[in-house]
């Protein structure tokens, strides 16, 4: 059975249709990439899934686990294990890193029926779990990603998916804009995460991030569709002949 | 009644009453003051600085200054008192002794009701009393100055620094009966001196009565002051009340209100600078629900050159309450080289929620900084839905950012009993609101 199951999918946002009919079977522990060029819909896809307001499905379903993801909140969503690692990660001022993290820790944990960490248990699994990231204290101190630089907010990004433990991972362009050493770090970051119980969407603009995170499976995303789907050797061939072997003209889907 | 008439009616109880009153010495400013508020009566809305907030209401209203209630269980109040401070109770407007703590003091430190402060002949008190803040154009504050019995007397000599707050704590439980309260405050800080004040102001659940409170401070040379206020009233309560500042040279002054009770609050807090170098920062906030009108208004009023003042206040507004920020900054012909900034943020929780935002810049050097801004806003969608994707209910979530939001007064509060007491009523505030 697959774990996510995503069919004819079709979202919208403002009116205007974005997803086209996406299907897409993940199975337990798998990380399947998808790839595309600006405007093809891969951001939307990453909300929908997440629940964000604002992006209306029209049509087709989601199953997680058995459970219809459409009709849960986003922090249900949360709660049985969907993570969205964000492309850009946001600003609160005001809120510590830990203080933040805590009160996500122990939502999800009660929501998975964990008994809730308690102070001095929080700071040590977050300690473990910072130095995987080289995460300095003082990052955790802080208020949540205010003055962090891009690469700081992604690795608070995995950092953070590291502490919820989620099943099924959501990476949106984590990839964006890091410096080779920064991608190295978050890269095995995400690495040290795989795990046969947990699956992962790693979606990417570029090549590049699946020399560092190799998936199973690739699906390259269109104009709102998967125009063509295969091993990790898709990658090269898109690296080598770009999306134009697709059909794709960069420019035009840029627009769209 | 109407205005008049309780204005009139105000009037004659004062002349029945005065003889009684404490502090034989003040008699004659009490008198002084009474025509002052009889001639001007209470403010309306055509003075500028009252645009926003009506006092019609309280106008009319039959509060009672005289009435000697018994006092309450003061021991069920005991949540409010701040642990290891200087204490000084004052219950249903008269202070109470057993609850009031003051322990041993630095030489040069007077701690006292002012009660009993004023019943001694001091031709220091006479010198600062109703001095540092004027009757003159402040009918609320004459007010006061004609009927005022009981409050905080705090002096510190040069030199002294007081390690423990100083908390007077107002409680009132009064039963039917509608009080007005006219609490005063004084401080007066010698030459390089060091203290942090607490004024906490809170009623019986649903009690109907009137604090109009007056806190003068006087700050001198190189000294500093630390001021915070906690205004808890009963939700059905009135609370006017003014604050003057007078800094001496390269005196400081920081301070921070919180407003979560009252029906109508006004906090108008006015500084002075008299010394340069001088530096000040005002700190408040509200949060708001139901009918509550929450109005504060400042005035920064930079007479000499190389002064500092920065205004943070927030709002949090849900139902339909109204605040009003009036942030008053004059920077005076002589008062070349201020920095004064100043910033009013609104968070409205609710489509019948309103803020009212007004700087009031009146600039005559020509070589100074002065910056403002003000804005009025909801929950960001982005941060909720950043918080939601991981997990946190959506209650949760808001509560973190109001938290956030308000929690920008507090900056400049370092951590400790002072900062939870305020904290406190934040808190408080949220549980309430889920």
């Amino acid at each position: 059975m697959s774990f996510l199951s995503i069919k004819n999918l079709h979202a919208s946002v403002g009116g205007k249709e974005i997803l086209k009919g996406i299907n897409l079977e993940v199975g337990k522990g798998e990380v399947h990439a998808i790839m595309g060029p600006n405007g093809s819909g891969k951001s939307t896809l990453s909300y929908v899934l997440s629940g964000r307001e604002g992006y209306d499905v029209t049509k087709g379903e989601i199953v997680f686990e058995g459970q219809n993801v459409l009709e849960m909140e986003p922090h249900e969503r949360a709660g049985a294990g969907i993570y969205l690692a964000f492309q850009y990660p946001v600003e609160i001022p005001g809120v510590s890193n830990l203080t933040f993290l805590k009160t996500a820790v122990n939502a999800v944990r009660k929501a998975r029926g964990q008994e809730e960490l308690d102070a001095i248990n929080f700071l040590k699994f977050a300690r473990e779990q910072g130095n995987i990231l080289e995460m300095k204290d003082e990052l955790l101190k802080r208020p949540v990603n205010v003055g962090f630089s891009g690469g700081e907010k992604k690795r608070n990004e995995i950092f953070q998916m590291a502490m919820l433990e989620p099943s099924l991972a959501i990476l949106d362009e984590t990839d964006s804009g890091l410096d080779i050493d920064a991608l190295r770090i978050v890269s095995e970051g995400v690495n040290k995460l795989r795990s046969p119980e947990r699956s992962m969407v790693v979606i990417t603009h570029y090549q590049r991030l699946l020399d560092h995170i190799v998936p199973d499976f690739i699906h390259v995303l269109a104009g709102g569709r998967f125009v063509a789907s295969g091993g990790k050797e898709l990658a090269l061939e898109l690296e080598k002949e770009g999306y134009a072997k697709f059909g794709i003209d960069e420019g035009a889907s840029a627009a769209a | 009644m109407t205005t008049n008439e309780n204005t009139a009616r105000i009037v004659d109880t004062f002349e029945q009453a005065k003889n009684g009153l404490p502090g034989s010495w003040l008699a004659g400013a009490r008198e002084g003051a009474i025509h002052s508020f009889a001639a001007a009566g209470f403010p309306t809305q055509r003075v500028e600085s009252w645009k926003y907030t009506n006092l019609n209401r309280l106008a009319r209203g039959a509060f009672d200054p005289l009435a000697d209630i018994a006092a309450p269980d003061v021991n069920a109040w005991s949540a409010l008192f701040i642990d290891g401070c200087d204490r000084i109770v004052i219950a249903n407007g008269r202070v109470d002794p057993v609850h009031s703590t003051i322990g041993a003091l630095p030489e040069g430190v007077v701690v006292s009701a002012l009660s009993e402060a004023i019943e001694e002949i001091d031709p220091e008190l006479e010198k600062q009393l109703a001095q540092i803040a004027p009757d003159e154009g402040a009918p609320l504050v004459a007010l006061n100055t004609a009927f005022m019995r009981d409050g905080l007397v705090l002096r510190l000599s040069a030199g002294t620094v007081l390690e423990r707050p100083v908390q007077v704590v107002h409680i009132v439980d009064s039963g039917d009966t509608a009080l007005a309260l006219h609490p005063r405050t004084l401080v007066v800080a010698g030459d390089n001196s060091e203290a942090t004040v607490v004024e906490t102001f809170a009623g019986a659940a649903g009690a109907g009565y009137w604090t109009n409170a007056v806190t003068e401070i006087r700050v001198g040379r190189n000294a500093s002051i630390k001021h915070m206020k906690r205004q808890d009233e009963s939700v059905a309560a009135y609370h006017t009340a003014l604050t003057q500042v007078r800094l001496d040279r390269d005196a400081r002054f920081s301070s921070v209100a919180l407003t979560v009770g009252g029906i109508l609050s006004r906090n108008e807090m006015k500084v002075a600078f008299e010394g340069e170098g001088a530096a000040c920062r005002l700190a408040g906030g509200s949060l708001l629900r139901g009918r509550q009108h929450a109005d504060s208004t400042t005035e920064a009023d930079h007479r000499v050159p190389h002064t500092t003042s920065d205004q943070v206040f927030r709002n949090v507004l849900d139902g339909n309450a109204h605040s009003v920020f009036q942030g008053g900054v004059i920077v005076r012909k002589d008062a070349q080289k201020t920095d004064s900034s100043q910033s009013n943020r609104n968070l409205l929780l609710s489509s019948g929620a309103q803020a009212d935002t007004k700087p009031e810049l009146q600039i005559f050097a020509d070589d100074v900084k002065c910056a403002h801004g003000a804005t009025v806003g909801d929950l960001d969608k982005t941060s909720m839905f950043y918080l939601e994707s991981r997990g946190i209910p959506p209650e949760q979530a808001k509560a973190l950012l109001i938290g956030a939001f308000i929690g920008e007064i507090l900056e400049d509060v370092a951590e400790g009993a002072v900062r939870d007491h305020l904290q406190s009523a934040i808190s408080t505030w949220m549980v309430e609101a889920q």
